[in-house]
């Protein structure tokens, strides 16, 4: 379905609507401004109205366990409210968000005045794999101030317009600064009708989906990438704690390694296969202790791929110098000499690879904007070194384990502040 | 004559009784060639302590270790010198990873006396000089896609007066042909000669219902064929109800149902299953079904879904004996079914991975599309990026 001028519209009203888009957006553009206050207050509101007792059953309905599902529900209604909101906000602009800046810049006789404005249109082109990540997007865009346009991922499962929906239930303005379009990304000629009026077309996923718009973005259209990213845990040292351990377990339990801040597998400061396979069979009973305590929902299909991709380990193992480390929930694919970054098979199969610290630089600098977050477990008096090389292989994030996949308000993001990428600096110069 | 030769010259291929006088020698002499010609499988017999002598009856054809069709896309494994292989074919790969497999003349042998058997039974050898439009690739000097090898294979059981591909070889690569379809189809339809249309369900989907817009409602001879395979891979979403799209069929073209077959089969397990009268792949002669423990691969009972796996005999140029798709299936058995086919069949439930209304599958083969690993931090997020283990279906 699509949601157009606060409408839900068959595919054939809503080409009506894609043909005149750049007159609407126009029109829109000519008579109203979208303040800030007003998308909080909806926002606000919205993150009032979310409650276990409606919204709890959707998010199991999802396939999240209980925990899981309440955690989400409890974040979501923060992320939405008023407080969250405006500290976010102010912990991007600083405080001259919603007012200006005056100055006489160094060596210059003139004033200068600074305000935020929004970069005017953005097209959401969102990953089809992570629920109500598309309408996070379009929110963000709307605190900016932006005009929205949403390609909708094929595999939407409705949830975002949903929450749309409410939001102009709530506040009617929204509805002209919110355009949903169901189309499939075949459609190549409706995207690029879509991507027309727009200042810049933001785009979640990998690096084909990238490579695919940045190949049909006009030039004069910018493009916001938040492109593919992978995280790891580095350990150095074997004598760490189990607490440590637990926590990498935790997060990949937690996050099922879907998350781009997820642990794919553990690099170990070694050259010796025998600490490899020490710790691997170390961290396999935490691992499935802690899966254990964090059941996945039965899905036979799932279970499936999971067997058979270590079934295909097992069978390469012997001539590829690796070892499978399977329990009943779980598995560790230990590495003798292979120390690439590979994503994990998800759903708490990760990898452990030797990779010796004067090593570290070399064999993750080809990464390159790739890498995100990096869980480091060490000795205290090896930690400055660790994290100075980390940083330097492109990683944007050191945390425990624990927290890998934990955020807070106003956290950037890869490396950069997500709303200030939405808006631009204009300067006034007389 | 060895067992594997009197299996494949079975002239039902549905005498499953009269096959077990066969079968299982045939398989146990089979696993003896590999064993002793590709030193990797021996490895892999050893490594999982399987001893042949544990595999007394069919019953017990579970225990030769299986091999799941992911390990063939990320290696090789023969049993016989690559320069010997006489045909070489690739699956489709929609998720990136192909399986290349190879077969000598000794399998091409039994292959062809396979096809011929049962393409006589499904009454698909024809005399009649046939035009054909092939709802897929053309073959080509520089693809190796064992989809595009059947098809081309298929336009040989009736003497081909002239062949249109949907996507036609440019030299470089493919570009789509609607208008030498549209030509063919009009020039075919006043020739009076059968046609047969093969390839994928979703093409000829595409086709009947753009006849159907269009207002075109041919009237081909009655001895024209539909013959489908291969899924409707990225086009899941538009599959649609079966009885309409063979009605579609009729409305467009005046083929009856009776006259639309489809296919299933696999490049690392290339035989052939054909849907009977009531939509059932029943499983030949030349192979026996075991639907394995998503767990354990162990075999499960008839009515429970699991793993899709096979053994068969077929192929002598490497150990594709007893393999393991990313299908999920259930087996039923063949008295079930009605139809005069009395072998056990199978039911497609869809492929191992993510719930399937979410496979990446959808957009990874579009143009916008990629496997998705990504999200906001800390947003409501459950994912389902994945990547499909398993064989693609030719």
């Amino acid at each position: 379905m699509n949601f157009i001028s606060g409408k839900l519209l068959d595919r054939k009203h809503s080409y009506e609507y894609l043909d005149k888009l750049s007159e609407l957006i126009c029109e829109t553009y000519q008579h109203k401004t979208l303040p800030v206050q007003r998308v909080i207050s909806a926002c606000d509101t919205l993150s009032e109205l979310i409650n276990k007792r409606d919204h709890l059953p959707l998010l199991l309905s999802l396939g999240m366990n209980e925990s899981k599902a309440h955690s989400e529900l409890m974040l979501v209604k923060l992320m939405l409210s008023r407080e969250y909101l405006e500290n976010r906000l102010k912990a991007e602009f600083g405080t001259d968000f919603e007012t200006y800046l005056e100055y006489r810049p160094f060596g210059s006789e003139r004033i200068v005045r600074q305000e935020w404005k929004p970069l005017g249109v953005l097209l959401h082109i969102a990953a089809g794999n992570v629920d109500a990540l598309p309408v996070f997007s379009v929110i963000e865009g709307l605190l900016t101030g932006n005009i929205n346009i949403l390609k909708l991922p094929g595999t939407d499962d409705g949830l975002s317009i949903a929450i749309l929906q409410k939001l102009t239930e709530i506040e009617p303005l929204i509805s002209e600064y919110a355009y949903v379009f169901d189309y499939p990304s075949s459609d190549i000629e409706s995207i690029k009708k879509m991507a027309a009026p727009a200042d810049a077309v933001v785009v979640w996923g990998g690096d084909a989906a990238v490579a695919a718009v940045r190949n049909m973005a006009a030039p004069n259209t910018k493009i916001i990438e938040w492109g593919h990213k992978i995280s790891f845990a580095y350990i150095s040292g074997m004598d760490i704690s189990d607490e440590d351990l637990e926590g990498i377990a935790f997060n990949i339990c937690d996050t099922n390694q879907l998350l781009c801040n997820s642990c794919q597998g553990i690099f170990i400061d070694t050259n010796n296969y025998k600490d490899i396979m020490e710790f691997s069979e170390r961290f396999l009973p935490i691992l499935e202790g802690m899966s254990q305590r964090m059941p996945l929902k039965a899905d036979p299909y799932l279970q499936a791929q999971k067997t058979l991709e270590m079934n295909t380990e097992e069978l390469e193992s012997s001539k590829m110098g690796k070892r499978v480390f399977k329990s009943e929930t779980c598995s560790i694919t230990a590495y003798k000499d292979d120390c690439a970054l590979e994503p994990s098979h998800m759903y708490r199969n990760c990898w452990v690879k030797p990779l010796p610290r004067e090593k570290l630089l070399s064999a993750l600098l080809k990464y390159k904007n790739h890498l995100q977050t990096a869980a480091l477990v060490c000795k205290e008096n090896d930690r400055p070194s660790l994290e100075a090389m980390l940083f330097k292989t492109g990683v944007v994030r050191i945390t425990s384990g624990r927290n890998m996949s934990t955020t807070f308000c106003g956290a950037p993001h890869d490396g950069e502040y997500p709303l200030r990428r939405y808006m631009k600096i204009v300067t006034y110069e007389y | 004559m060895n067992p594997k030769r009197r299996l494949f010259l079975m002239k039902n291929p549905y005498d499953l009784e009269k096959s077990r006088a066969f079968f299982l020698d045939a398989v146990k002499a089979d696993l003896e060639y590999h064993r002793t010609n590709c030193a990797d499988y021996a490895e892999i017999l050893k490594e999982q302590n399987f001893d042949i002598n544990t595999v007394k009856t069919e019953n017990d054809l579970y225990r030769i270790p299986v091999i799941p069709t992911l390990y063939f896309k990320r290696n090789r494994l023969f049993s016989i010198p690559e320069e010997k292989l006489v045909i070489k074919a690739a699956s489709s790969g929609t998720q990136g990873l192909r399986s290349i497999v190879g077969f000598d003349k000794s399998t091409l042998v039994c292959g062809i006396l396979m096809m011929l058997r049962f393409l006589s039974y499904h009454r698909l050898i024809s005399p009649l000089p046939t035009n054909y439009i092939v709802l897929g690739f053309q073959p080509s000097s520089h693809t190796q896609m064992g989809a595009i090898k059947t098809a081309y294979g298929i336009t040989k059981f009736a003497p081909a007066l002239h062949r249109e591909y949907a996507l036609k070889d440019n030299g470089s690569g493919y570009s789509l042909n609607i208008d030498g379809i549209k030509n063919a189809l009009l020039k075919y339809a006043k020739s009076g000669f059968p046609v047969r249309f093969v390839g994928f369900p979703p093409y000829m989907y595409f086709l009947v219902k753009a006849l159907k817009d269009n207002g075109i409602s041919l009237k081909l001879n009655r001895h024209s064929k539909v013959l489908l395979g291969g899924g409707w891979k990225q086009f899941s979403a538009e599959e649609i109800d079966k009885e309409d799209f063979y009605q579609l069929i009729e409305e467009t073209l005046g083929i009856k149902k009776a006259n639309c077959l489809e296919f299933f089969s696999a490049v690392e397990h290339p035989l052939p299953y054909c849907k009977c009268e009531n939509g059932h792949f029943h499983v030949p002669v030349y192979s026996r079904v075991i639907i394995r423990d998503v767990n354990t691969l162990k075999p499960v009972s008839n009515r429970q879904l699991g793993l899709l796996s096979f053994v068969s005999p077929l192929v002598s140029s490497m150990p594709l004996l007893s393999i393991v798709t990313d299908d999920l299936a259930v087996l039923h058995d063949g008295s079930q079914c009605g139809c005069k086919i009395k072998t056990p069949y199978f039911e497609l439930h869809g492929r191992a991975g993510v719930q399937q209304i979410k496979t990446c599958t959808a957009d990874a083969a579009e143009l916008l599309g990629g496997t998705l690993n990504q999200a906001a931090p800390g947003l409501l997020v459950e994912s389902n990026a994945a990547v499909h283990p398993g064989g693609e279906r030719i």
